[in-house]
């Protein structure tokens, strides 16, 4: 694990509210250089849509999200050049579906750093292979089983050379037998000491995979720390009654 | 062999016409300077006026067309030009465009076989009369009103006349008689009265002796001549009509007829009743012989209609994507920009309601007329019926392609905006060419609806297909027949372009699924080494 305690994405105070319906209240968190963060808790609890507000695929209503000291909800803020360095990992997917594997790794390397062809290919390879995909590269997203497509999404978005890599629950629309692929995609990549921020419901990887375990539920984060810390001895009341219901499958 | 290159040469010469009028596009007076005689006619509307392929008899030559004009009317106009030491050019026109070519300056002088009556002198003037006609009921010989002799023995009899003329009104005069829907032209008369559908139709005794000459199972019953029958005297007559304000060409035209005697006058009629078109020999096959009298003029009127069809469907279409975008771009942030948006998409939301609402038949006239009349620009009428299509399924497809845009997943926005592509990236690489591929089949529908739709465009004397057959039936008077043919024809290109399109979004659909020549089982897992992550 990395020790250096250098701070890249601090969040402070940060709201989001939907009309009257108040999604997050008040969470503040450091994201530290090297940190595998896992994120979890109930469904509704607000997670996506804090990983979401991270990246401002949502606007926070309230709040800063400073980026090495800058508040990216600044007015004249270079919002692209910041999504350029948080990548993000969704739920569906979301390959797009007009490219090809390759293209797919390739378009955000051309159009938004401004790297030729043949670099872009080159990176594009190498990460299609650190994933094991390098076999499709010429094949379509329609083509590819759901795990395939999410190792590819992987292989999207490092491809970028992001600072932080975002996780929206990569694992939750897969069929079970794909999900074992896709994890240990991630555990590989958490070795290179990519920083991370997962929001999961495999709870047995975020305990061996993470380094800060944040649990969030109605809108707040109720509690937070170590692995061992939320795991093993959990204070609040609420996260007990959450991982209960887990004990006996996944541990 | 022959009739493709005729065919390809004709295509040629409209795109070079279109091109040349489309920077050439003069206003009206300084065309009046030119030793031209812009006549206005249907040349559809035989002895007075009809078309014909050739040059033969003395015909006068369609502008715009490779086709030429003769008749009464067109041997007086050529009095009149010589006189004017002016070359005289037919305009073909639509018997309800007339006035508007007039007023709009697009034509000199009507002469159309068209009564001078009071409410047409409101609008236009009129010279004095070049003609005197009896009006008369044309009816089957065996018809029970053949032998009627006064106005009350029409009782129960189903009667038309031609749409917008005075004959329509004189049916009223006809005490009993049960007035049909009146029809655009003599040739859909006679073969109502010959079907049966109607038991006769009110005209002039000259439509009564051409008729004769190639029916000789009908008989005019004369009205001039009962009692209690009433008709102005401007109404028996037809004059040439002259745009209001223009004094020294009405008195021109007025000197020249008064040089016209009774005695030609006469004599010209009768040349024209016997060269006039007749109904085909029944010696010859309908379909071989209409093919080589008019086979040119059919593949002309495919090739307008195809290049008004394609040429508005891609320019629809870039117009489509072009507001399809402008509609689809997120609300900006700041105040100004906003209201800036709000504007623009309003207008565009105008356009397309305003295009959509309205029939495109009269969004071709009051464009046509419109800008004659309002701004004297005598724009070429293939251009201005090309506009017309292309903004008409601009005005579709923008909708089309906004739904096209709008519908595709929300996860392609958010994956290339977290990959931080601006919002114009995001559009053209990722977001518009799904768009464009799911919203191809609708494309495809709107092409075939214009291959159809611009039939409307008869209405500005487009000489598109079925422009071109209505001019084949009326004078081959073999309207089944040519209507099945034209009908063939639009099925033929209907269909054909339905099967390319198919085979395109085929082509862009791709393979199902994606071979490996590999073995794909060792492939599935991830490679355990070589990760190592770049910073």
């Amino acid at each position: 694990m990395n020790n250096n305690e250098e701070n890249i994405l601090k969040v402070e105070h940060l709201q989001k509210s939907y009309g009257n319906h108040q999604v997050l209240r008040d969470i503040s968190f450091d994201i530290n250089k090297g940190e595998i963060m896992t994120i979890i808790g109930p469904s509704g609890g607000g997670k996506s849509t804090m990983l979401r507000c991270i990246n401002l695929l949502e606007d926070p209503t309230e709040g800063k999200i400073l980026f090495y000291g800058d508040n990216i909800l600044a007015p004249k803020y270079d919002l692209n050049h910041y999504r350029s360095k948080v990548g993000m990992v969704f739920q569906q997917f979301n390959l797009f579906n007009n490219k090809n594997v390759l293209q797919n790794c390739m378009i955000g390397q051309e159009s938004v750093l401004g790297r030729s062809k043949t670099e872009a290919e080159k990176i594009a390879r190498e990460n299609l292979q650190k994933v094991g995909m390098e076999a499709y590269a010429e094949a379509k997203p329609a083509q590819l089983s759901g795990g395939q497509q999410q190792r590819v999404a992987i292989a999207r978005a490092i491809s970028m050379n992001p600072e932080v890599l975002l996780f929206d629950e990569p694992t939750s629309a897969l069929d079970p037998e794909m999900v074992g692929e896709v994890l240990k995609t991630m555990s590989n990549l958490a070795k290179t000491g990519l920083t991370m921020v997962i929001v999961t419901h495999e709870m047995g990887f975020a305990r061996d995979i993470s380094n800060h375990v944040v649990f969030m539920s109605d809108g707040v984060i109720t509690e937070q720390g170590t692995p061992d810390q939320i795991f093993n001895h959990p204070q609040e009341e609420k996260t007990q009654k959450f991982l209960r219901n887990f004990r006996n499958e996944q541990f | 062999m022959k009739s493709k290159t005729k065919w390809l040469t004709a295509l040629l010469m409209l795109v070079f016409g279109f091109i040349i009028n489309a920077h050439l596009a003069n206003p009206v007076h300084a065309a009046s300077k030119e030793p031209v005689l812009k006549i206005g006619m249907e040349a559809n509307y035989p002895p007075y006026n009809w078309t014909q392929t050739n040059d033969a008899n003395g015909a006068v030559p369609i502008d715009g067309s490779k086709q030429y004009a003769n008749g009464y009317d067109v041997q007086i106009a050529k009095i009149i030009g010589k006189k004017l030491h002016r070359k005289v050019v037919v305009e073909k026109t639509e018997w309800d465009g007339l006035l508007p070519a007039l007023t709009s300056g697009k034509i000199d002088l009507i002469i159309a076989g068209m009564s001078p009556t009071a409410e047409r002198r409101k609008a236009i003037n009129f010279t004095e009369p070049y003609r005197k006609g009896t009006f008369v009921v044309i009816v089957n010989k065996n018809s029970k009103y053949a032998k009627a002799k006064t106005l009350n023995d029409f009782d129960g009899a189903k009667l038309t006349a031609q749409q917008g003329t005075l004959h329509y009104d004189l049916i009223k005069q006809l005490k009993g008689a049960k007035r049909q829907p009146a029809m655009r032209d003599f040739s859909a008369m006679r073969q109502s009265l010959n079907s049966g559908t109607i038991d006769g139709y009110v005209s002039e005794d000259i439509e009564y002796t051409s008729y004769k000459a190639v029916n000789p199972n009908v008989v005019a019953i004369n009205l001039n001549k009962m009692s209690g029958f009433h008709v102005d005297a401007d109404d028996s007559e037809t004059s040439i009509g002259v745009k209001k304000g223009n004094t020294q060409l009405l008195n021109q035209v007025n000197a020249i007829l008064a040089t016209i005697s009774n005695k030609k006058r006469a004599q010209l009629m009768n040349t024209a009743i016997r060269e006039q078109p007749q109904a085909t020999s029944k010696h010859e096959n309908w379909f071989v012989s209409m093919m080589r009298r008019y086979g040119s003029m059919i593949l002309g009127g495919v090739g307008m209609t195809l290049l008004l069809a394609l040429i508005g469907t891609i320019v629809g279409f870039f117009i489509g994507l072009l507001v399809g975008i402008i509609r689809t771009i997120p609300t900006p942030k700041s105040t100004g920009k906003r209201w800036f948006m709000k504007v623009i998409d309003w207008i565009l939301a105008v356009y397309i309601e305003v295009f959509r609402g309205t029939p495109m038949m009269v969004q071709a006239a009051v464009f046509y007329y419109g800008i004659a009349q309002l701004w004297h620009i005598n724009l070429n009428r293939t251009v201005a019926a090309l506009i017309i299509v292309s903004i008409n399924t601009g005005a579709y497809l923008s909708e089309i392609i906004r739904g096209g845009i709008n519908a595709t997943p929300k996860g392609q926005f958010e994956a290339a905006q977290a990959l931080g592509m601006k919002h114009s990236q995001q559009m053209w690489q990722i977001i518009l060419p799904q768009a464009i591929r799911n919203c191809l089949p609708s494309i495809t529908n709107e092409f075939i609806v214009n291959i159809k739709d611009t039939s409307v465009l008869s209405i500005i004397s487009v000489s598109e297909l079925f422009f071109v057959g209505t001019t084949v039936a009326s004078q081959t008077f073999q309207f089944f027949q040519t209507y099945l043919i034209i009908s063939a024809i639009y099925l033929i290109l209907t269909f054909s372009i339905t099967r390319i399109f198919n085979l395109i979004e085929k082509k862009l659909e791709g393979p199902r699924n994606y071979n490996l020549m590999a073995n794909q089982i060792q492939l599935a897992d991830p490679k355990e080494a070589g990760l190592e992550h770049e910073q």
